[in-house]
């Protein structure tokens, strides 16, 4: 290492050891509500099981038909963002979020071949009842724009990415390796599946 | 020649690695907590989910039985297993939630160690539906401990995320442990440990029916 890259290494750690919370600007130019758009569904256990069993799913059914929801998806969030704000839909409750990891999970653990616009139209309405549940935390100081930009743009990020990773996963041409990737996704599936099982339970209960 | 190079080489090290830093930098000092949900307890149910299978010792060697023996019986046992098994259980989780009461929870759950160790000490070979009826049993048995214990966690949803993945990656290492059937040595120190864990489960049955009695 030469004396010039020792010497950035070493201001960037001095950097890091000084660092402290910045309660500054970035709020006050209002663009915080961009983040608290995007951070706040992934803050939310049932959005992330949510979230990550569509991807899976959609990701585990091949490209050709995942790739719609990377349009579809956000979409829905938008949708559900607006009629949680212009109609006070706010949440379906706890034993819809519950029917929807069953449902999402044991499409995985039985490996379905649901066909696109099933897939799409699935996606959709997940989208719009976990948009409408992120409307109900909007703050009457928040920037509603720039809240469903962040909420869109996490959307698209998540779905995305958990589609591309499950598929690299899967990886379909990869030849004798595929038999029990395929299980190890649908074992995923079947947790999933239990974990709403036990949900929906919970929610009928109280 | 070399010295250049290396001195070359270093400069285009740095001078790529100065923007990532700033970059990184920038991130570090930009990053702000998310002030959204505030789920309650969210990582204390999820540690007491995950760690509800582990510390109880009857449910730990038997989800590791289930594991070994699925492997021992083959395909399909060793892939409709961990698929399945998690839903089985779930359904006596939801018994359990709703307090719904199964006959002496103690002395089967127990009885199922025992029960599976002698089958994975004696590599027994069941048909696949008489397995799976077998296997089903005690996952609802071991459920409904399980799901008992949901209503009074402070996050239901994270306790039960711990529990069923807890669950899963015992049978994956019971899984993993069954392989090594595939050496003459390796079925015998499997056939061993089903024997030490049919041995914990007379052990522990012994116990429950003394506090039953």
């Amino acid at each position: 290492m030469n004396f010039r890259l020792a010497r950035v290494w070493i201001a960037a750690a001095m950097l890091f050891a000084r660092v402290e919370a910045a309660d500054a600007h970035i709020i006050a130019a209002r663009l915080g509500d961009f983040y608290t758009g995007a951070l706040h569904p992934l803050t939310d256990l049932q959005d992330l099981i949510l979230w990550a069993a569509m991807g899976v799913l959609a990701g585990s059914l091949g490209a050709a038909k995942g790739r719609w929801l990377v349009l579809v998806f956000p979409l829905g969030l938008l949708a559900g963002l607006v009629l949680g704000r212009v109609f006070g839909v706010v949440s379906a409750g706890p034993a819809a979020d519950a029917g929807m990891i069953l449902v999402l999970g044991l499409l995985l653990a039985a490996a379905a071949r649901v066909p696109a616009t099933l897939l799409c139209a699935i996606a959709f309405g997940l989208a719009l009842m976990r948009g409408a549940a992120n409307a109900g935390d909007l703050g009457p100081e928040t920037d509603r724009l720039l809240f469903a930009a962040g909420l869109a743009c996490a959307g698209y990020a998540a779905i995305t990415l958990t589609m591309a990773l499950t598929l690299t996963f899967r990886r379909l041409d990869g030849g004798p390796a595929v038999a029990w990737r395929g299980i190890a996704i649908r074992a995923v599936g079947g947790w999933i599946a239990a974990i709403g099982l036990m949900m929906m339970g919970f929610a009928l209960a109280t | 020649m070399t010295g250049n190079g290396r001195t070359m080489s270093s400069r285009v090290v740095s001078s790529r690695a100065v923007p990532g830093l700033l970059v990184a930098m920038a991130a570090l000092v930009l990053a702000q907590p998310a002030f959204a949900h505030e789920q309650v307890a969210v990582g204390g149910g999820l540690v007491r989910g995950l760690l509800h299978p582990l510390t109880g010792m009857d449910h730990l060697i038997a989800m590791v039985a289930v594991g070994i023996w699925g492997a021992q019986l083959g395909a399909p046992a060793i892939w409709v297993l961990p698929i399945t098994f998690p839903m089985v259980m779930a359904v006596g989780g939801v018994l359990g939630v709703l307090r719904i009461p199964l006959p002496v929870p103690e002395v089967v759950i127990a009885l199922s160690a025992l029960v599976l160790g002698a089958a994975v000490a004696m590599r027994l070979r069941l048909p696949f539906a008489a397995a799976a009826v077998v296997v089903a049993v005690f996952a609802v048995f071991h459920g409904h401990a399980h799901g008992a214990e949901l209503p009074g966690s402070a996050n239901p949803l994270a306790y039960g995320v711990g529990f069923v993945v807890a669950t899963g990656l015992l049978h994956l290492c019971g899984i993993m442990i069954g392989t090594l059937t595939r050496w003459p040595a390796g079925e015998r120190l499997i056939q061993g440990l089903g024997v030490v864990i049919a041995a914990l489960g007379c052990y522990f049955l012994a116990q429950s029916l003394g506090a039953a009695a």
